[in-house]
């Protein structure tokens, strides 16, 4: 990451707002943060505070008017659609804190923890290698179903993620259970079409194949395993709209999203 | 590692000749490149350090006047005409005595026009039959991002391909070039043409450039006329901006004074140019290529690009990519000049004559059919790692 762009932050976010960056996309950069946007600072708490803050530096190669229209543009609909997915019942999604639309930050709840032995983050990418000495341990399973049901909810209301990787699923320990939640919805969008969904299951499954190659055909069935219980459990027009987006997927999957190309 | 020499030079030379045919669009290029046998390309990975050494790079263009595209059927003519002449030019300028002394022609085999690409590769196997000289079919593309390695130098470049058939952008893995993004529809360079011709600007030396050249003369460049900004995930689309960049092109030519965006609703005074126009299409379009690729990039973690292609002359292109880079750590931005950028003979001699060393030369001349459709990552790529 160059300098320059962590110093526009720090300019944005004045001293008094220590962060912490963690990755940089083509898009934005997420950083840690322990301050609350809004709340007072509570001296006394023993848990240190820990906060996601996701920004989108303004792209010095593009004209400042595409750049400014860009940024509002792609923070606003991130943070309407989180907003609305919280609101969902039974949707795992990080609560949106506070959003400045105009300089293209958002703030949201942080999620995840250390994985026990040194495994790194608990993202569902970390946490299926750490597992892969022992695939077909019964957490597994039970993890993918759920990750996959989280997806059949988020579709069977009509959205989209547009970005479904194992690195995009990050599972939070309650109760000594794993749950998982969905994160960074950049691309995401409200959406009624079929073919969306399609491609967003595709997506995923190359995602697995290409990351956890030596499981993929188990752990895509356990996920489509979780996936089609939503719909099953929505009677007669949920099995209807299971088979409309199954025969999609089926039909994205043989054309490999590519169109074949001409001239 | 890669043994380069799995093939040796004919006739006991201690180099390798070949003769490159390309005329997949309007351009007949024919180039002449020289390789030396150099025992450290036996057991290595240096595909983009082949010491290439370019005898002759000549080209000839089919310009159409003011306003009109080229047709596959005159283009097709125009090849046929020019052929015998740049060959016979070609090995003159490359000093080559006695053609059989060649140890390859390689032909673009596509994608392209279906017509031009016809008349070339019948060209091709004429010449191979006649000097004895084995052929190989090169795809266009491929041709493209290799003499973009070979010149710049650049190892495992994320590749932005934009040309006036082609907009991809392409990266290695595995033996094949990956297209991570593309076109959903028209190419960038065939947007550009057709905005040209709406304006009815001269096809000479290219639209492209001449839109380039009215782009510069933009007198309020703050002012940008607002057009669709189409990426989606790592694709874009162009179609819908070449729709509404015409029909303001089109109402500023016919005074349409109801139009608010170009002219003063009270006074009727006129606000935007024709070169803002061009300015405004030209700052979109290249943001949008410049978003995929950094999209690219980040997926791949690579921090070096390789622009190739027409389109990749751009001068404003490859600034906005140079400024892009510059906020990655170590970016670094590859880019050629016209004689490499533009479609060229040399080019196709080039991946050809890598393919050639590799063992992979045409053996029956009813594999040289030509193709319009093509795909990149439909090639083999034996010669790198």
């Amino acid at each position: 990451m160059s300098g320059q762009i962590l110093e526009a932050v720090s300019i944005y976010l004045t001293p008094n707002i220590p962060i912490e960056p963690i990755s940089q996309g083509a898009e934005a950069v997420v950083f840690t943060t322990s301050v609350h946007p809004y709340e007072p600072k509570q001296e006394s708490s023993e848990t240190s505070n820990k906060y996601i803050l996701k920004y989108r530096p303004p792209k010095k190669y593009r004209h400042p008017s595409i750049d400014k229209a860009l940024t509002k543009h792609r923070t606003l609909s991130e943070s309407r659609i989180l907003a609305k997915l919280s609101q969902l019942p039974g949707l795992n999604v990080p609560k949106l804190i506070a959003c400045d639309v105009y300089n293209g930050c958002i703030w949201i709840e942080f999620l995840g923890e250390e994985l026990p032995n040194g495994n790194g983050f608990s993202s569902l990418k970390n946490f299926l290698w750490m597992s892969a000495s022992d695939p077909h341990n019964k957490c597994v399973e039970t993890v993918l179903e759920k990750v996959g049901r989280q997806i059949g909810l988020l579709h069977w209301n009509e959205y989209c993620h547009g970005d479904l990787t194992t690195s995009n699923v990050v599972l939070q320990q309650s109760d000594g259970v794993w749950e998982p939640y969905l994160i960074d919805f950049g691309l995401g969008s409200a959406t009624t079409f079929v073919e969306d969904k399609g491609v967003d299951l595709y997506v995923l499954e190359r995602a697995v194949d290409s990351t956890h190659s030596r499981y993929a055909v188990t752990y895509n069935e356990w996920l489509m395993r979780g996936y089609k219980a939503v719909y099953h459990e929505q009677s007669k027009k949920g099995e209807n709209r299971l088979r409309e987006v199954l025969k999609r997927f089926e039909e994205v999957r043989l054309r490999g999203r590519k169109r074949s190309m001409i001239g | 590692m890669v043994n380069l020499n799995k093939v040796p030079p004919r006739h006991r030379k201690q180099y390798y000749l070949a003769l490159g045919l390309e005329g997949s669009a309007n351009k007949l290029g024919v180039g002449i490149i020289k390789h030396p046998l150099l025992p450290q390309h036996a057991d290595s990975d240096l595909s983009h350090h082949c010491e290439l050494q370019i005898l002759a790079n000549i080209r000839d263009t089919y310009v159409t006047p003011p306003g009109e595209g080229f047709l596959p059927r005159d283009t097709a003519r125009h090849h046929r005409n020019w052929a015998v002449r740049l060959v016979k030019k070609a090995l003159q300028e490359a000093g080559i005595k006695d053609p059989t002394d060649l140890d390859t022609i390689c032909f673009t085999q596509g994608p392209g026009m279906g017509a031009p690409l016809h008349s070339v590769v019948v060209m091709a196997r004429t010449l191979s039959l006649l000097w004895d000289v084995p052929l190989v079919g090169v795809n266009h593309c491929v041709g493209h991002i290799e003499m973009g390695r070979e010149i710049t130098k650049a190892e495992n470049p994320v590749v932005l391909y934009v040309s006036g058939g082609n907009t991809q952008v392409i990266a290695y893995s595995e033996n094949r070039y990956r297209i991570f993004g593309e076109t959903l529809d028209i190419a960038i360079g065939n947007c550009l043409d057709r905005f040209a011709r709406t304006l009815k600007i001269p096809n000479e030396p290219s639209p492209g450039y001449n839109i380039e050249q009215l782009a510069l003369k933009c007198t309020n460049k703050d002012q940008l006329v607002e057009l669709p900004y189409t990426v989606k995930g790592m694709d874009l689309s162009m179609s819908g901006i070449l729709g509404y960049v015409d029909s303001l092109a089109k109402d500023l030519f016919n005074k349409n004074t109801k139009n608010k965006l170009l002219f003063d609703p009270q006074t009727g005074q006129q606000l935007v140019t024709v070169a803002d126009l061009c300015y405004s299409l030209q700052e979109n379009l290249f943001a949008m290529l410049v978003e995929i690729t950094e999209r690219a990039m980040a997926h791949v973690n690579s921090n070096q690009v390789l622009i190739v292609g027409g389109v990749g002359c751009n001068v404003r292109l490859q600034e906005m990519m140079a400024s892009m880079c510059r906020d990655r750590s170590n970016g670094q931005v590859h880019a050629t000049d016209e004689r490499f950028c533009i479609d060229n003979g040399v080019m196709i001699a080039q991946a050809g004559l890598l393919q050639y060393r590799m063992g992979d030369a045409v053996q029956d001349i009813a594999d040289t059919v030509v193709t319009q459709k093509f795909r990149t990552d439909e090639v083999y790529v034996a010669w790198r790692e």
